[in-house]
């Protein structure tokens, strides 16, 4: 007799799964699933901006493109003083250049 | 829509192939993934990453088996995936802690209640879902597509991609590892 009283409790509990009936998948499953797959695509286009190949890239272009601007900074005061040699560049020099009397603007 | 419409239609990135797909699939692939999983949240996240996975490889997909089984193969190795990481988690959570790297708990499952058990069952599939949790991987998923998801030995042999004599070996040693288990545990 006390043998078939745990053999019994364990044929119970082993058939604990018998009859079950099976789950289904929550509501708009299938709006959340699209919802998901919108925000990973648009992940990994932000991902793709850092990785580590493009920023290098952009961060060599940025600094081609710098040198680039100091190189020729660097010649363009000795073009300026090429051209006005003892010339004294005045606002009324400037003004006279562009037409900006005090009478064109009122005219 | 036939199978091969439906692949077909998912190959070329149709949309309403896809509707399609979910529709037929996602309370198969739930109901298995929460089987495994015991987790109401953590089945519908890998449901989700089932049907992602899916789309992803429709193109590699050589059509040697029905495209359920290659479903089902999905949902299993993505949930026993997510039971190891999740128990690896546990194993580091505290050195993760220490380090900052996650700080979010991982919670065990206690007392899993499947919404389908039948009510004068609930206490002892509680307990039987306790226990399928400490069977080896195979095991379990070989159980677990047998008696929540209801196939036949042919199905889950295609599915975990070995024979049916061997399902039913792993289903013979599942319920004898269950049953020490049981006579195991305090009256």
């Amino acid at each position: 007799m006390p043998d078939i009283i745990p053999n019994n409790r364990t044929e119970k509990i082993l058939s604990g799964l018998d009859g079950l009936q099976k789950d289904i998948a929550p509501d708009f499953f299938y709006t959340r699933l699209i919802g998901r797959m919108q925000n990973e695509l648009s992940e990994k286009k932000n991902r793709l901006m850092l990785r580590p190949a493009v920023l290098t890239i952009s961060l060599s272009v940025f600094l081609f493109l710098n040198i680039v601007a100091l190189t020729k900074l660097d010649h363009q005061p000795q073009q300026i003083k090429m051209q006005q040699p003892g010339e004294s560049a005045t606002i009324q020099s400037f003004a006279n250049a562009y037409n900006l009397t005090a009478e064109s603007v009122y005219e | 829509m036939t199978e091969q419409e439906l692949i077909y239609g998912l190959r070329n990135g149709e949309e309403s192939a896809f509707k399609e797909l979910v529709n037929r699939f996602q309370h198969k692939v739930f109901n298995t993934s929460l089987g495994l999983l015991q987790h109401h949240t953590d089945a519908e996240d890998i449901a989700q990453e089932v049907f992602i996975q899916v789309y992803r490889s429709i193109n590699n997909f050589k059509e040697e088996a029905s495209l359920a089984t290659w479903i089902y193969r999905i949902t299993v190795t993505k949930s026993l995936d997510h039971l190891r990481s999740k128990k690896r988690k546990k194993r580091f959570g505290f050195i993760s802690n220490l380090f900052g790297e996650d700080n979010t708990p991982v919670v065990d499952a206690i007392d899993f209640n499947h919404p389908g058990v039948q009510l004068d069952k609930k206490e002892d599939a509680i307990i039987l879902f306790k226990l399928i949790a400490e069977l080896p991987e195979t095991q379990q998923a070989a159980f677990i597509l047998n008696k929540v998801e209801e196939l036949s030995y042919r199905e889950i042999a295609a599915i975990l991609n070995t024979t049916e004599p061997a399902v039913d070996s792993l289903l013979q040693r599942a319920k004898q590892n269950l049953r020490k288990k049981i006579n195991q545990l305090p009256p």
